[in-house]
């Protein structure tokens, strides 16, 4: 065989070599001592002419080279390819330890209240059964107020003389220390509270001013489960109080709030409204994210969504806590959660928040 | 309230078209429901569907929302006139009298006489209230109901022949007294109902709606008309009782114009003169026990500022006030006296003025400012500190948060308390909200069936909230639910379903993380598994224990009836945060302890005792004989069976002994294990193996 077919055959043979044997068998069909094809070219050396002889003779150690190189590249390919010992299959999928989730409605509820922490609020906790003083009277809905219709309330048979919950931390004397008010005798509890508005007049009849507080709570009213009501639902109510503030003041803090919930750019109107414990009051509209303002069915085509009430705290307010309403003005505000999450997340369906099925739990981050 | 934009045209100059107009009310604090334009017109006319708040009584009215409008725009307001009546009575225009018994409940009557031919109303009458949403149903009916809309005052039309001696009784109702209303209802009235009675029996509902008897109908020739003003608590408290709400209680249960009775009597005969409905009898009824004087309320220009934020000029502060009808007197550079107009109900403080202002000023020419921080900011409140810590813990050992409803059924809370430490909801919607709940256990037992009638089968659950009980009020409370595997699902092998301990385990954890010391005891409660229930206690100060929860599996009984199957077991854990509150050191400071410098020594002892000897009884044996060098006991096997004799049990502890000052001695754990080995021979006949 010419040294030329010689090369080309072992380039076919090279191929199909896949294990350490078919290396080895390889190496010894060409370079074997006894009749490898290598050998075979060199007994064949000592009958060419004097002359060919030394040409002829390099050529045969270029394929013998070429030959053992080659072999030694894939006997060290073969040899990298193989599995040490204790090899695993590395993309197996691994053991993820169980991690549970927060509720959708929990993880908001800390996001709104991180915004106002970092505004220097005081975050408030609260009883959830409530009397009539601080859910109704002391925010100017006096019996029989027509507002109290706005709230379709939930009653306990058998007032509740229920153990104290204080309300806010206690400070310590000088100007905003603790104070102790007519309004402080306990009232047993008669309903579900419908607002957390109860837990700021609890605040301000152990606080003097200034005030600046959120009260997040669950709520109750007596709403029938559908699409978008509940007869539960979480609340964020704020509250600032003290001299010089204005509504001004409560323009800018709810711009600032939503601007952070939402987008930087996002469309914030005021218009005018009615809460008996607010005056001026307003309802707050946000531009519709999902159709951008061009008017969607999520908008009910007016390109805006309400998402919360606020105002300028009614001076009966103040007056049923003794604060001196010639001296002091104050705003507050209120934000339903689920509200907001529905809006945030797509959700069309408020009862998905309390199925607490873990498909749709498992829908929110980490 | 409908309005029809070409009548409000009537009324004032609208410089805009009705799309306009909806849009800048509707900025002025009048929502809009709905725009529906009306075949093409010049100018274009539609209906406008405004929601009013219900302090605005005023404006359910085309008058009022006109007066808005001609403040919005600058325009002249042009209120409608009526027939002259001639000089007004206190009580008599032959032959009817008014008398009115209960000056409470009705401060003023006015009633006036009409001749009148009962027919059809005109088509423009009837186009006016059907775009209104009133149905039209004759003319003097139609009359009274157009002017309640234009006026917003509500009238009212007697057949005056059907008047029992002609006269008119304004009193509450008579014990046992019923009435038939227009709409056919026979009523049980009460004395605190205010009734307008013929000299025999009451005639019609105050302020509510008319009586069948002396009703206007197609054979009527003489009416009484009624324009009065009721007291609006009478008024709501009546139509809630009677679950009878009208145009007209609407009105006056927030506050019609006690002014305007005599105006809108005037307009309504006026219009049955012109539409030639009838002749109206010359002179008038005014009874009038009492009507206030005008309120006067003082606003500083300052103040304006002061609340809005904004630098309203006094020229506007005033033109808008004068437009919505204030008079105001004083030409004080720094305050104005404003009269408030008898309609404006909800006007009595500055700040009812000042909002006012803001409405015609526009919400959105108010800067954005932010207000000053006075102090420096409080923590939040520690339980809300702690609930996040723990909901942090919580979701670290694989539970995912619910949130469930705070009120069940009935039937769900007997299951997990007892009966008399339920409070109950007096007005309920459903019979599944009916109890606040006494424990977070029966919602999450539910969701977790939720998940597994969805093929969720290892479901871990927790909620954080408060539970209700009679005796110790709310609480919060931290309950945990466990289904399914302990392990996540892997192709390593089979999962190990999870049992008490497992649940045991994350307990202890969160309650180290409170800063507890925990001891846990065998226990039972009537809707947990007898034979594994545990209560969990922590110890105070004092070496006390105090009950902070329980954990267990649920009764299978509660478990099947929610349809998990029998087979899958449920670990619930229930911990009471309030009952433990003084000692948790959560989120405190700590203070760290310099690391041991001397090696420890470990010892491992097997010992057989009895099968029932708890535990925690043999670990109290070893820590109470042990020396102080003794720092940890550790069980690590648990073996019966196979080479050990029948209701016994052989147990391993590995023991740690160290001392912080030097180097143990293997005589000084010899010793120790002894001492240790003696004491458990003596206490429970323990055999070392």
């Amino acid at each position: 065989m010419a040294i030329a077919d010689i090369r080309t055959q072992f380039t076919a043979d090279l191929a199909s070599v896949c294990t350490d044997a078919d290396q080895k068998a390889l190496r010894d069909q060409y370079l074997g001592r006894k009749g490898g094809a290598v050998a075979g070219l060199m007994k064949a050396l000592g009958a060419a002419s004097p002359d060919q002889r030394p040409a002829l003779g390099q050529q045969i150690n270029e394929l013998k080279q070429h030959i053992e190189t080659t072999l030694d590249q894939r006997l060290a390919s073969l040899s990298s390819a193989r599995r040490p010992a204790g090899a695993v299959d590395v993309t197996l999928p691994g053991r993820v330890p169980a991690i549970g989730r927060l509720h959708p409605l929990t993880q908001l509820r800390s996001r709104i209240e991180a915004v106002f922490a970092r505004q220097g609020y005081e975050i408030l906790d609260g009883p959830e059964t409530e009397d009539d003083w601080h859910n109704f009277e002391a925010l100017n809905m006096p019996p029989e107020h027509p507002a109290r219709d706005m709230q379709d309330t939930l009653y306990l048979s058998g007032p509740w003389d229920r153990p104290a919950r204080p309300v806010g931390a206690v400070r310590g004397g000088g100007p905003s220390g603790p104070r102790v008010s007519g309004a402080d005798v306990p009232h047993p509890a008669t309903l579900l509270r419908t607002h957390t508005s109860s837990m700021q007049i609890r605040y301000m009849e152990s606080h003097e001013p200034p005030v600046r507080v959120i009260a997040p709570g669950r709520v109750y009213r007596r709403d029938n489960l559908d699409l978008t009501h509940t007869p539960m639902f979480q609340q964020v109510e704020g509250l600032v109080v003290g001299e010089g503030v204005t509504m001004a003041d409560l323009k800018g803090t709810i711009i600032g709030f939503l601007r952070e919930l939402f987008v930087p750019d996002i469309p914030v109107v005021f218009r005018p409204s009615f809460f008996p414990y607010t005056e001026p009051s307003a309802d707050v509209f946000i531009g519709c994210q999902r159709c951008k303002g061009a008017g969607c069915s999520m908008c009910k085509r007016t390109g805006f969504i309400e998402v919360l009430g606020c105002g300028m705290v009614h001076p009966a307010v103040f007056e049923a806590v003794g604060y001196d309403a010639t001296h002091v003005t104050g705003f507050a505000f209120g934000v339903g959660i689920e509200r907001l999450a529905l809006l945030m997340h797509g959700v069309e369906d408020i009862r998905l928040f309390y199925e607490n099925d873990l498909r749709f739990l498992e829908q929110f981050p980490l | 309230m409908k309005v029809l934009v070409s009548w409000l045209r009537e009324l004032v100059d609208v410089p805009v078209t009705p799309e306009v107009l909806a849009n800048d009310l509707h900025m002025a604090g009048f929502e809009v429901a709905s725009v529906d334009p009306q075949p093409p017109s010049q100018p274009p006319d539609a209906v406008i569907d405004f929601e009013i708040t219900a302090n605005r009584p005023d404006c359910l009215s085309m008058i009022g929302l006109a007066r808005e409008v001609a403040t919005k725009y600058g325009t002249t307001l042009r209120a409608p006139r009526g027939a002259d009546l001639g000089p007004a009575d206190a009580s008599r225009l032959d032959p009817l009298t008014v008398t009115i018994e209960n000056p409470t409940g009705c401060p003023r009557y006015c009633a006036a006489i009409a001749d009148v031919t009962v027919g059809p109303s005109p088509a423009w009458l009837v186009d006016r209230l059907t775009a209104a949403g009133i149905r039209s149903i004759s003319n003097i009916v139609d009359i009274t109901n157009y002017v309640l809309l234009e006026l917003g005052h509500p009238l009212h039309a007697f057949d005056l022949d059907t008047l029992a001696g002609s006269a008119l009784h304004i009193r509450s109702a008579r014990a046992g007294e019923t009435l038939t209303t227009l709409d056919g209802q026979k009523r049980a009235l009460l004395p605190e109902m205010l009734v307008i009675a013929d000299r025999d029996r009451a005639q019609a509902l105050a302020g509510i709606m008319g009586g069948g008897h002396s009703e206007v109908s197609a054979a009527t020739t003489t009416i009484a008309i009624e324009s009065a003003w009721f007291e609006p608590t009478s008024i709501r408290k009546t139509s809630k009782r009677l679950g009878l709400s009208t145009e007209a209680s609407h009105r006056f249960e927030r506050g019609a114009d006690v002014a305007a009775a005599g105006e809108a009597l005037a307009r309504a005969c006026g219009l049955i003169e012109q539409i030639g409905g009838g002749t109206v009898r010359r002179g008038w009824i005014d009874a009038c026990a009492s009507v206030p004087a005008p309120r006067v309320v003082r606003l500083a220009y300052a103040r304006v500022g002061a609340v809005l934020g904004a630098d309203v000029h006094v020229d506007d502060i005033r033109r808008i006030l004068t437009g919505l009808g204030f008079v105001l007197a004083g030409e004080a550079v720094d305050h104005t006296l404003a009269s408030v107009p008898s309609w404006r109900v909800d006007v009595s403080r500055d700040v009812d003025l000042i909002e006012e202002v803001a409405r015609h000023y526009g919400y959105d020419r108010l800067p954005a400012t932010f207000p000053a921080l006075a102090q420096v900011p409080p923590r939040p409140d520690a339980r809300l500190e702690q609930d996040g810590e723990l909901r942090r813990l919580a979701t670290a050992a694989g539970f995912s948060e619910c949130v469930t409803f705070s009120f069940i059924s009935e039937k769900s809370a007997r299951e997990f308390a007892p009966a008399d430490e339920l409070v109950a909801i007096t007005n309920p919607l459903s019979e599944l909200f009916a109890v606040l709940r006494p424990s977070l256990l029966p919602g999450l037992v539910d969701a977790v069936a939720h998940n597994r009638r969805h093929g969720q089968r290892d479901v871990r659950l927790f909620e954080l909230g408060t539970r209700f009980l009679r005796g110790t009020g709310e609480s919060r409370t931290l309950s945990l639910a466990w289904s399914g595997a302990a392990t996540s699902e892997h192709w390593s092998g089979r999962a190990r379903p999870a049992d008490l301990f497992d649940l045991v385990g994350v307990v202890d954890v969160l309650g180290r993380a409170m800063g507890l010391t925990l001891q846990v005891q065998a226990s039972v409660r009537p809707w947990l598994t007898p034979g594994r229930t545990a209560e969990v206690h922590a110890v105070d100060a004092g070496g006390g224990a105090r009950l902070l929860g329980v954990a267990g599996h649920v009764q299978a009984s509660l478990t099947t009836a929610r349809d998990i199957p029998a087979h899958d077991d449920v670990l619930v854990a229930e911990l009471d945060l309030n009952a433990v509150s003084d000692l948790v050191t959560m989120l405190g400071v700590a203070s760290a302890h310099p690391l041991p410098r001397f090696p420890s020594i470990v010892r491992d002892l097997s010992i057989l005792v009895d099968e029932s000897l708890l535990a925690a009884q043999v670990r109290g044996t070893i820590q109470a004989a042990a020396p102080v060098t003794l720092v940890r006991v550790a069980v690590f096997d648990r073996y019966q069976g196979k080479g050990i004799v029948e209701g016994k049990v052989s147990v391993s502890y590995r023991l740690t002994f160290q001392a912080l000052d030097r180097t143990l001695t293997d005589a000084e754990a010899d010793a120790a294990m002894a001492t240790i080995v003696d004491a458990l021979t003596k206490a429970h006949g323990a055999v070392r193996r």
